[in-house]
């Protein structure tokens, strides 16, 4: 709650710093960002360095570089910089202390980024889904739960069809609904949204686990019943060094999300109706008076966000792991909350955050190859970014003005 | 006059809501080209009839004609249809988005519809821009420009999809009084292109200057429409009030005793970073009121949130009894002697979820005889509300009644008795009489002046020049953050107007 | 000094808060539910009751074609609630003892991990994180409860209980701390640290970790608490889960949460911020002060909670026990029908407990209902109170209309 309030905008024009900051400043802190990923490289293979000291540099200047873009008021991206030179060095630190070998083991990139690819994936689906609810203004912490829908609903519909396309269209179907349910009590009830999702959570995790066990028992799914959604085999990759192992044969869903990334894109922001959510999002009251009907727009946006997560669950049960298993979702719906947040509700922005949070993923399933419980300690990572993204640590980030208020048209 | 056309017709229009009747049978008219005031008091009925105009109410009984034709009204896009626009009081702008977006929302050009065409959108915006004389840059973000700038994107809203009628509720409220003069330039130059406009205001200078005929609504009923030439403001005051409106409270002259505030070179920022008080000085002594007058937006809630402790002290101090309080926290200055009456007592005055007894001891819950040791005794607070709800006069229930559940006027008594019964040295009323009805009003008044006798030195800051005039001993002028001059209670509205719209030190009001 | 927030133009006053859930139309969290509780008594948490059980009854219904008395039916007697009725007796009446013995121990935790959600609900905010407090108590408790042998073994419990009441303040002090200083939401920090401390407690206990068991190296499992740090059983078998006085700390702290909130100049402070922030920062309260310091109770709570299933009857972990732990979740459901009062915490707690009890494998007869589908069924009746008491509007009208048909005077 707002306890500190201003009255009124200065009468004269404000002489306030200027919103648009040169773009200079943000190609800076792009630098710095991409200065402290190489200053971790170096020591990591293929170059393995064995020795801190280069990278100690670049980081440093990483982290300058950062300092010096946050002095100058670029505080989302300088924190980013500065992050980045000292996670770099960090990991080049730790990489030195280990052997080689190891490291050849668990670090082997394309197999890392191939892996990022697939936990990112459910993510960026759940993300984006959220996106178009929050721009609308409706909170959706029932992303898990719409995911889990997706999940089991798309692995029940493709084992007694034997298709993927049906398991996938009534995945994304029960999401739908879930979705269209809270829509109901948040928008036409005006019900607290957290409450509302939280019980929409609760509610999918019973009725996936009821069904399942109802259904299957406690024998669990027989995978080979289940037609999984297909790889795309691109041929011209095969050969192709680095980009062939991670690209050439890559789900379908994969690249529906990629496609997802970029048209979600388009629409929010170069399109009418994209106006229009955005405007319902930020002053629902000004849009109710140019005539925009603001709960048909929340209930599609609501509707819609459900949808997209439960295609992230269909891609998770019946993409990757081909199988269901009661809560398997285990809170990646929150995990794509969280890189909404951290992506300042932007499509490219949030992709960015689930393809980060994909990457210490697939980075704590190699992990066992090194050490046992520190790839335990690597899979609570994804949290505490987002906790430190949440604290505003690196720049506040803006939320659509509305965003969580029930609207009450008189 | 007989030979203009006659654009719109509100025929009886009766609008009820729960417990009140908005409109009684409130019949309006307007002629092409013309500017026709609402005129009214807070709660008379004029933003409600102009809602139903624009499709925000369907009304209980009557009906509208626009050029002549019945027509339904049921929601905004209806009115906009028909070529109602309307400017809000409070804007229905989007900050982060630009102009050009706010102008086109709902009727945004494309290409191939569905793709957004901004070109066309720039474009349109400039086109309509020009023609009206309403300069605007497309592509500046709302939150960025004046709120002068903000008003016209507002117009050109409504002028871009084909309004004739124009509705202006409330427009200079928020506007300096250059911005006004631009204003009402603007409004000639519409109405001479054919647009005809319904202005509404409570303001009676404003009513003279720029209205060719005006309709006085009271309580919900029309009183009278009449033409503006030859109307007085007192005439329109008796029309307004429906009596003789009694400027002047009865009191003795003030016995001023020690300065008890001293304020010193006062400077605070907005939450924006913006300077709102510039370094204000000035000294509330005992036995006196002094008033604060200005026009709203120039600094008077920071100064009040800096005098209070609730905001940070950029430069400057601000001392009571002798003591530096300038960098104390809200506590410290209760402790120290302050008393203060927040503007919004629903918000800022009072817990309403809490009962009479609670939110009396809101500020001394901590300390003996409410509590001790952290341990609270429910009983003394109760024993201290009973008292003051008899000595206040707050009706509406007793010590264990939830706040929730007074009248407005009972609330503000229940903030006072807080205050006032605490035994300040300094009380700080902000806008005490907000929202109350007349019998309230007097109470508060009475109320002032009687703790003024009783030696406190009160500091009035309002909205309301009235009220100001009539219980300050001194008045104070504030504009833009610095004090620009300070008058006897009998100066004129003239001098006082000229002072508050930065006149009378070398400012010429500039083009 | 305009009626509105910010000032003369008057936008949708933007939240403070970073991530975006921001403040609710009107009223705060605790002021809207407040009207509810006084209102109308103690109809309403009774009416969600009956709504709830409806609903899952009819699930039940369809999608098992069983009697939904029955499987209630089996399920009252399976939490041995049969035992409170003087005419049973018997075997039947052994069976319904252990079965109570098992609800109240069960009961125990609910009330405080309930308490933490209330204590949090009166400040204004929406603590999630009491599972995570839940378990970091327990972390503690466990590992100082099988330390430390030889010890005064009223010095070595009261210890063991009050490191982990600080651990659980401090988990949640964490989310209070973020909320107080910049404004972070508690929600998003709490749901974060409820993983991360799920994935502390993997680490920890998991194999090679440095709280796992000494002896049995292969099992991801804690030391055992030494015989001196048990809390003492007075009802029923130690060997066996016999009710532990748990339960008498835990109704204690029923009245220790009234007396606060009641009779306490700290929570007069916590309830002013909890209704109104801003009248509580006007009247000279401390906001931020008092957003931790609840959160931090809050967590105490939970931490308790830990320490008295530790103690009480767990006696060590297993990574297991941690990722099924569900506790700290059903504590939401428990408070918010219980309407955050500490009689309606404590009534509500009983029949969640029952409940839960009623429906495990143990007690629920697996001829008349499947005991996994009845956990599942749990979580339905869990999603269906939060969403009945989210949407207050659904029971406050029915109860509105029932009162109306009555002619008694309200």
């Amino acid at each position: 709650m707002s306890s500190v309030n201003a009255s009124g905008a200065a009468p004269k024009a404000p002489t306030e710093v200027a919103r648009q900051l040169p773009h200079g400043f943000r190609i800076v802190a792009w630098i710095g960002i991409v200065l402290g990923i190489v200053g971790a490289w170096l020591c990591l293979p293929p170059i393995t360095e064995r020795s801190w000291v280069w990278s100690l540099v670049v980081c440093l200047v990483a982290v300058m570089l950062g300092i010096g873009v946050v002095i100058r008021g670029e505080r989302r991206f300088g924190g980013f910089a500065i992050a980045s030179g000292a996670i770099g060095f960090a990991v080049a630190y730790l990489a030195t202390l280990s052997s080689t070998g190891k490291l050849e083991t668990v670090v082997v990139w394309s197999a890392l980024f191939a892996a990022t690819l697939r936990y990112a994936t459910p993510l960026i689906f759940a993300a984006i889904g959220g996106m178009f609810s929050e721009r609308s203004g409706v909170v959706n912490i029932g992303l898990e739960g719409m995911m889990l829908m997706g999940a089991f609903f798309a692995v029940l519909a493709d084992d007694k069809t034997d298709s993927w396309i049906i398991g996938l269209a009534v995945g994304i179907l029960s999401g739908g609904v879930a979705a269209l349910v809270y829509a109901f009590f948040a928008i036409h009830l005006r019900a607290d949204q957290i409450l509302g999702g939280t019980a929409i959570n609760f509610l999918c995790l019973g009725l996936t686990g009821y069904l399942y066990i109802d259904i299957y028992g406690t024998e669990g799914t027989a995978s080979n019943t289940i037609q999984a959604i297909p790889d795309i085999h691109l041929s011209f990759l095969d050969g192709v060094p680095f980009l062939g192992p991670i690209f050439a044969q890559v789900n379908l869903m994969i690249w529906l999300a990629l496609l997802l990334v970029v048209v979600s894109s388009i629409v929010m922001f170069r399109t009418p109706i994209g106006l229009r959510i955005r405007s319902v999002g930020e002053h629902p009251r000004a849009a109710d008076t140019v005539g925009i009907n603001v709960y048909a727009i929340r209930y599609s946006a609501v509707t819609l966000s459900g949808m997209l997560a439960a295609a992230g669950g269909a891609y998770l049960s019946i993409g990757f792991v081909n199988s269901f298993g009661e809560n398997m979702t285990a809170g990646r719906g929150f995990i794509a909350l969280a890189a909404l947040i951290f992506g300042n509700w932007r499509p490219y922005g949030a992709a960015a955050a689930c393809l980060l949070f994909g990457f210490s993923s697939a980075l704590a399933n190699r992990l066992p190859e090194y050490s046992d419980s520190a790839s335990v300690l690597f899979q609570a990572l994804p949290y505490v970014l987002t906790l430190i993204a949440v604290a505003g640590v690196i720049g506040r980030s803006t939320p659509p003005a509305a965003d969580g208020r029930p609207y009450k048209k008189q | 006059m007989p030979d203009s056309q006659t654009v719109l017709e509100m025929r009886h229009i009766t609008k009820r809501f729960p417990g009140i009747v908005a409109n009684d049978d409130v019949s309006i008219d307007l002629r092409e080209g013309e500017v026709h005031a609402l005129l009214g008091e807070n709660g008379a009925g004029k933003s409600t009839l102009m809602n139903v105009l624009y499709g925000l109410y369907r009304p209980d009984e009557g009906e509208i004609l626009i050029k002549g034709t019945d027509v339904e009204l049921g929601s905004p896009r209806a009115a906009i249809d028909r070529g109602v626009g309307m400017v809000h009081q409070h804007f229905m702008l989007i900050p982060v988005m630009t102009v050009a977006e706010n102008i086109v929302l709902a009727v945004e050009p494309t290409h191939r519809k569905v793709m957004l065409d901004e070109r066309a959108a720039e474009r349109g915006v400039r086109e309509i821009s020009e023609r009206f004389g309403l300069v605007v840059d497309p592509h500046a973000k709302i939150e960025d420009i004046t709120v002068g700038q903000q008003q016209r994107v507002e117009i050109l809203k409504a002028l871009y999809r084909g309004a004739d009628i124009l509705v202006l509720d409330e427009p200079t409220a928020v506007l300096t009084p250059q911005e006004a003069q631009e204003l009402f330039a603007i409004i000639r130059s519409l109405t001479a292109q054919g647009k005809s406009v319904i202005f509404i205001t409570h303001k009676l200078n404003e009513v003279l200057e720029i209205a060719d005929r005006i309709t006085v609504l009271r309580r919900g009923k029309m009183v009278e429409t009449l033409e503006a030439k030859g109307a007085t403001e007192a005439g329109l005051a008796r029309l307004m009030v429906g009596r003789d409106v009694l400027l002047q409270v009865d009191k003795k002259a003030a016995q001023p005793g020690e300065r008890l505030l001293v304020v010193e070179g006062l400077e605070a920022f907005d939450d924006r970073g913006i300077a709102k008080v510039r370094g204000v000085s000035f000294d509330v002594r005992a036995g006196e009121i002094v008033g604060i007058a200005g026009i709203d937006g120039n600094g008077q809630t920071e100064l009040i949130d800096a005098l209070c402790g609730l905001r940070a002290v950029a430069g400057g101090s601000v001392r009571l009894e002798g003591r530096d309080l300038t960098h104390a926290s809200a506590l410290e200055h209760y402790h120290a002697g302050l008393g203060h009456i927040p503007e919004d007592r629903q918000r800022r005055g009072l817990v309403l979820e809490f009962t009479i007894a609670e939110n009396i001891a809101l500020h001394d819950y901590r300390s003996p005889p409410d509590s001790r040791l952290g341990w609270l005794f429910p009983r003394r607070l109760v024993e201290r509300a009973s008292r003051l709800v008899k000595e206040f006069d707050v009706r509406g229930g007793g010590p264990q009644t939830r706040s929730g559940g007074l009248s407005g006027g009972n609330q503000q008594k229940l903030v006072l008795a807080r205050e006032i019964d605490r035994n300040p040295r300094v009380l700080i009323a902000a806008q005490p009489t907000r929202g109350l009805d007349v019998g309230a009003i007097e109470f508060v008044h009475r109320r002032l002046v009687e703790e003024r006798d009783e030696g406190r030195g009160i500091l009035l800051v309002s909205l309301e020049l009235e009220e100001v005039r009539s219980l300050a001993d001194r008045i104070l002028v504030l504009y833009e953050g610095e004090i620009v001059g300070e008058l006897d209670p009998s100066a004129s509205e003239e001098q006082l107007g000229i002072l508050m719209t930065g006149g009378g030190r070398g400012h010429e009001a500039a083009a | 000094m305009s009626e509105d927030t910010k000032g003369p133009g008057a936008f949708a006053e933007p939240p403070e808060d970073p991530s975006g859930f921001g403040p609710h139309v009107g009223a705060s969290l605790a002021e809207r539910y407040s009207v509810a509780q006084k209102a109308e008594g103690i109809l309403a948490p009774i009416l969600t009751a009956v709504l709830a059980f409806l609903v899952g009854g009819l699930v039940v219904l369809v999608t098992t074609g069983k009697n939904p008395l029955t499987t209630y039916q089996a399920i009252f007697d399976g939490s041995g609630l049969n035992w409170l009725f003087p005419w049973v007796s018997g075997v039947e009446r052994q069976t319904a003892a252990l079965n109570f013995q098992q609800t109240l121990l069960i009961m125990t935790p609910l009330i405080l991990t309930a308490l933490a959600v209330s204590f949090a609900f009166r400040c204004g905010m929406f603590n999630i994180g009491g599972q995570g407090q839940y378990l970091v108590g327990s972390f503690f408790a466990v590992w100082i409860g099988s330390s430390l042998s030889g010890l005064n073994p009223y010095v070595h419990v009261i210890f063991a209980i009050v490191v982990a009441m600080i651990a659980g303040a401090v988990w949640a002090g964490i989310a209070g701390f973020l909320k107080a200083t910049v404004g972070a939401h508690e929600v998003i920090s709490t749901i974060m640290l409820n993983w991360v401390a799920i994935w502390v407690g993997m680490f920890l206990f998991g194999l090679g970790g440095p709280l796992q068991n000494g002896a049995q190296s292969d099992i991801p499992i804690s030391n055992d608490v030494v015989p001196g740090a048990k809390l003492h059983v007075f009802w029923g078998d130690p060997e066996f889960q016999g009710l532990s006085i748990g339960i008498f700390i835990a109704l204690a702290a029923l009245v220790v949460y009234w007396v606060i909130l009641n009779r306490t100049t700290l929570g007069y402070g916590v309830k002013a911020v909890g209704f109104n922030p801003e009248a509580a920062r006007y009247g000279g309260i401390s906001v931020s002060r008092n957003y931790f310091l609840a959160m931090a109770i809050s967590g105490t709570f939970a931490g308790l909670a830990g320490a008295l299933d530790i103690l009480g009857w767990q006696f060590h972990i297993a990574t297991s026990d941690i990722g099924a732990s569900q506790i700290g979740f059903v504590g939401i459901a428990v408070a918010l029908l219980g309407r955050n009062t500490a009689v309606g915490v404590g009534l509500s707690a009983l029949l969640f407990a029952a409940l839960v009890n009623g429906t495990s494998t143990r007690n629920l007869d697996p001829s008349i209902f499947q005991p996994e589908l009845a956990s599942n069924l749990t979580l339905l009746i869990q999603g269906l109170v939060v969403l009945f008491v989210g949407a207050d509007v659904i029971v406050l009208t029915l109860l509105r209309r029932i009162r109306r048909r009555k002619p008694a005077p309200v």
